[in-house]
């Protein structure tokens, strides 16, 4: 076994590892539990950025042996360029919400259970990526549903987080189901589960690519919650324990990008996707402007956050859609961007309510001279999420509207612009709420957990770095395009 | 006498082993433990001799117990036989086990041990008999022993009643096949399947018919259910388990392995399983949405559960599909452990907190944790949920529906997906019930929740069906090489 798979197996494994011991553990662990599930993502990002070397020398490092003979099934995990950026992305976004739960969680004697439960989480995003067979990446696929939606029953805030959780499973469910049944046409047609096999080419008749396209898409819609598949996020993400709502929106969503990437994209030719083109075009600027429109609608403040994720979809899709380069490499990067900026701004809206124990927007104000350093992360992923230069969600804005205009639509590219002028309007007008005006009266303030404010303060820096430095990310989102469309586009 | 005697061997010790507990158990009335030991022993050696059986199938040279000749066999290993019979045994050695234990609430282990084996007993001849004669008596072996296990708790009316409900249905059901095999005896003088395959007559059709409506009764075809729920959530746990996990099905490979025998169109049989399986599925899943009590719930979910199977094997038989029949036999696999296990888990609720509805469960997270994870394992097995045994069965199944290419094939598949997530609706919140704190008791009440240690009698099955489900979802290979041979040799008695 080369060094190379063994980091490829240290990835999935130690956050695997960790979940097991400390189900194990149970109550013992408690005192330990926060920093074997810290160990344990530090490990797995260690493994993904030990591997950029060897796939800087054009390796591809994988695992693969049988596993289901009699029906062509083996369990092959492979990191090629695609998986690459939203491995980074997950991987990162763990361990960042990992630290957050130190502070954020207070010990009880189910401790250990939750955060195995993030652990397994994290194994079913980072399998997800990493998975080179359809059963398994299924398998993985719905681990991250399973284990996020216990989390959620079992942590979520309020008396709904049952009906909440039930919710969130059936919906998403319903979004895997399709994916399954795009899964299995594709399976059925190359008589393999590979990607690879994938990759080297599909021949199907015409109407079946319009069906299998169809089911991926809209199941993957589902977990991008992209209108009007979005009903699960904003209650979802409302009574989510703030840590797993970082990941769910951070890191989960961008799997549904991940999932068009892999499937339809890369599969098949722009001839064979064009027919999508301007329904998904039109899909991501009805998304954007209504996240957008609920964002500025909503009172409790988490869920104003929530909605920006759907709008923020939008852009994405809206980006896939195009069907340009400049159009899917500025989705690709929107997703890591989004990534750093949703984190920051949920990671901020848990400080402000921790401090202050309150969560509707009337409720607050005047926090900026009592919260400065609070109010500056804020500030700073407000201004990203606006799309302000010189913050990192600017580039890939840029390029997802220069993907737009590449199009014959440019009409609807017009329309993707002036929708964003949406997103600026809640940023700033959910920033001013909080930390400008007047300070209600009663209102407190209390002590802040450093492990809750030292990621929050990271990843304001990493939004400001990634948007003057974006250079290396820019290089990954190359490579990966370079991989799945070839030389076609 | 020619042929192989070693088919005869389960046979032989299940039913010497029934009448030997019995003697034990009038010996010794109240050594419930030595009593399951014993009769785990039977069951441990008739899968001992099940085993060799295993190895002499070839899809066309069966080891026969023939009296006519060569070909005029009245007990045969056939490949779906062994598997039928295979998780008979296994799922009576465990829940046996169980009953080491669990059987302490109701006593009577002279009439309960002896009646456990009688019914697999008289299932393990149905699925391997070879004539009509043989499959009618052992038919009604086992339906004569499952009417009094499910009427057991003869203290209570609700399960008097339940097993009057069940005998006379599965009366009208036995009767309608002694009614058929008359027809067909009329027609044509001869019983054995071997005899009778080739153009069927009119009385031989409306024989076949008989047998369908019969046996379609006892698999709880819709609209033939409905003493499912009544006897399956009447009877002890450890009966249900057996009920649900396998007993309906094998009269589900019954008749399949008539009426393709007795010259039921392959393709005609596929169509209409596929039909009935739509409503099954969906009946099933809605009504067990609506239910209050645990058992049944899981009732209601058996009958859903049969639909995916009656989907599987009807687009094995209508388009010619061994790996869908296999599919379908897989997931009874699949199915017998989760089913099994989820009854285990009830019943170990029951007899420790005295939990019969859903409400009642609430806390058994805190108290039993082995038992909220193992039931919720089962659960969300059935809801077909990766990694586990529902999701693999649910994977091939699929892909088969897709790979018939056919309409009603395709009907066939949206129905289930629909269905499997109708499913989740009523597996989820049970699953969230589990882990929920109990609610205050009400004034006076005992304070519920200390931890409650459960017997290793109890504990051991529900270990090893957790494992199971857990590995037929993981490590399917195995066990579909179990069931490879079933799909040709079903497909080939319809030729």
């Amino acid at each position: 076994m080369s060094t190379e798979t063994i980091w490829l197996v240290t990835i999935l494994g130690a956050p695997m590892a960790a979940a097991l011991l400390l189900f194990l553990l149970h109550e013992r662990g408690v005192r330990v539990a926060g920093w074997i599930a810290g160990l344990a993502a530090t490990l797995s990002l260690a493994g993904v950025f030990l591997l950029l070397p060897a796939l800087r020398r054009g390796d591809v490092p994988a695992l693969s042996f049988q596993w289901i003979p009699a029906v062509n099934i083996r369990m092959s995990l492979h990191l090629d360029w695609l998986t690459f950026p939203f491995l980074v992305t997950e991987a990162v976004v763990t361990l960042l919400a990992v630290v957050y739960t130190w502070g954020y969680h207070r010990p009880d004697d189910r401790t250990s259970i939750f955060y195995a439960l993030l652990m397994l989480f994290a194994v079913g995003m980072s399998g997800t990526t990493l998975a080179d067979d359809m059963f398994l990446f299924y398998i993985f696929w719905e681990l991250m549903l399973v284990a996020s939606c216990a989390l959620i029953a079992i942590w979520g805030e309020g008396d709904r987080r049952g009906e909440v959780a039930l919710k969130y499973f059936i919906f998403t469910h319903l979004g895997s189901l399709m994916v399954l049944v795009g899964l299995l046409m594709l399976y059925d047609t190359t008589g393999s589960g590979s990607f690879s096999a994938l990759r080297a080419g599909v021949t199907l008749a015409p109407g079946l690519v319009v069906t299998v396209t169809t089911f991926f898409i809209v199941g993957f819609c589902v977990k991008m919650a992209i209108f009007p598949l979005h009903l699960w996020l904003p209650d979802a993400h409302a009574v989510a324990p703030m840590p797993v709502t970082i990941m769910l929106a951070a890191a989960m969503l961008s799997m549904g990008t991940y999932g068009i990437l892999r499937f339809p994209l890369s599969i098949f030719s722009p001839a064979q996707m064009a027919p999508f083109a301007v329904p998904m075009m039109i899909a991501g600027i009805v998304s954007e402007i209504y996240g957008a429109l609920m964002a500025l609608a909503e009172q409790d403040i988490k869920r104003i956050i929530a909605y920006s994720s759907v709008s923020q979809m939008g852009y994405i899709l809206f980006g896939l859609g195009t069907l340009t380069y400049d159009g899917i490499a500025g989705a690709t990067l929107h997703v890591i961007f989004h990534a750093i900026v949703k984190a920051l701004l949920f990671m901020g809206v848990g400080l402000v309510v921790r401090a202050t124990g309150r969560r509707r927007i009337t409720e607050l104000g005047g926090l900026g001279s009592a919260m400065p350093l609070v109010a500056l992360c804020i500030g700073t992923g407000a201004l990203a999420i606006a799309g302000m230069p010189p913050l990192c969600i600017f580039d890939s804005e840029w390029m997802i509207f220069a993907g737009g205009f590449h199009t014959a639509h440019i009409s609807l590219s017009i329309l993707t612009l002036f929708g964003s002028l949406l997103t600026v309007a809640y940023a700033l007008w959910f920033v001013g709420r909080i930390f400008f005006g007047t300070r209600p009266e009663g209102l407190t303030i209390d002590r802040l957990p450093w492990a809750m404010v030292a990621p929050t303060v990271l990843l304001a820096a990493l939004s400001l770095i990634e948007g003057i430095l974006p250079a290396p990310l820019f290089d990954w989102v190359d490579q990966s395009l370079n991989l799945i469309l070839g030389g076609n586009w | 006498m020619t042929g192989d005697v070693r088919v005869t061997l389960p046979l032989a010790c299940l039913a010497a082993g029934a009448f030997a507990v019995y003697l034990l158990a009038r010996l010794w009335a109240d050594r419930n433990r030595l009593l399951a030991l014993f009769t785990a022993l039977v069951f441990a050696t008739a899968l001992g001799a099940l085993g060799p059986l295993q190895f002499a199938t070839g899809v066309d040279h069966l080891p026969a117990w023939g009296r006519f000749g060569p070909g005029a066999a009245f007990l045969g290993a056939d490949p779906g036989a062994l598997v039928m019979a295979g998780i008979a045994l296994g799922l009576g050695l465990l829940v046996t086990v169980y009953s080491g234990r669990y059987l302490a609430l109701d006593r009577r282990y002279e009439t309960y041990y002896p009646l456990l084996l009688l019914l697999v007993t008289g299932l393990v001849g149905m699925v391997m008999a070879k004539d009509l004669f043989n499959l009618y008596m052992f038919c009604e072996l086992m339906s004569a022993a499952a009417y009094v296990l499910v009427a057991f708790r003869r203290h209570t009316e609700t399960a008097i009643e339940a097993g009057f409900k069940y005998l006379v249905m599965g009366s009208v059901g036995t009767v309608t096949i002694l009614m058929g095999i008359s027809f067909i005896y009329r027609e044509t003088g001869q019983l054995a399947l071997s005899h009778l395959a080739g153009a069927p007559g009119p009385w031989t059709r409306a024989g076949t018919a008989c047998f369908l409506v019969g046996l379609g009764l006892k698999s709880a075809i819709v609209p033939l259910h409905t003493w499912l729920p009544d006897a399956h959530g009447r009877a002890p746990s450890s009966i249900s388990a057996m009920l649900s996990g396998i007993i309906v099905q094998s009269a589900f490979y019954t008749l399949l392995k008539t009426c393709l025998g007795l010259g039921f169109p392959a393709h005609s049989l596929g169509t209409l399983l596929i039909v009935l399986s739509l409503f099954n599925m969906t009946l099933g899943n809605g009504l067990a949405l609506v239910q209050t009590h645990t058992k049944r719930l899981l009732a209601y979910s058996t009958i859903a559960q049969m639909g995916y199977i009656l989907l599987s094997v009807g687009v094995g038989l209508r388009y010619d599909l061994p790996a869908a029949i296999q599919a379908g036999f897989f997931l009874i696999l699949a199915q017998a452990a989760m089913k099994g296990l989820a009854f285990l888990c009830k019943g170990v609720c029951h007899f420790y907190v005295d939990a019969t509805t859903i409400d009642e469960l609430r806390g058994t997270a805190a108290r039993m944790p082995l038992v909220a994870v193992a039931l919720s394992v089962a659960l969300v097995g059935l809801a077909g949920v990766p990694p586990l045994a529902g999701f693999t069965g649910k994977w091939f199944i699929l892909t088969n529906a897709l790979r018939s290419s056919g309409a009603l094939g395709y009907v066939g598949l949206v129905v289930f997906l629909l269905n499997s997530l109708l499913a989740l609706g009523y597996y989820l919140p049970l699953i969230g019930t589990l882990f929920t704190p109990p609610s205050p008791p009400p004034m006076g009440g005992k304070e519920g929740g200390e931890r409650i240690r459960i017997s290793p009698w109890m504990a051991l099955p529900i270990i090893t069906l957790g494992g199971l489900v857990l590995a037929i979802g993981l490590y399917p290979d195995p066990w579909l090489g179990w069931t490879a041979g079933v799909g040709g040799y079903l497909l080939g008695l319809g030729r």
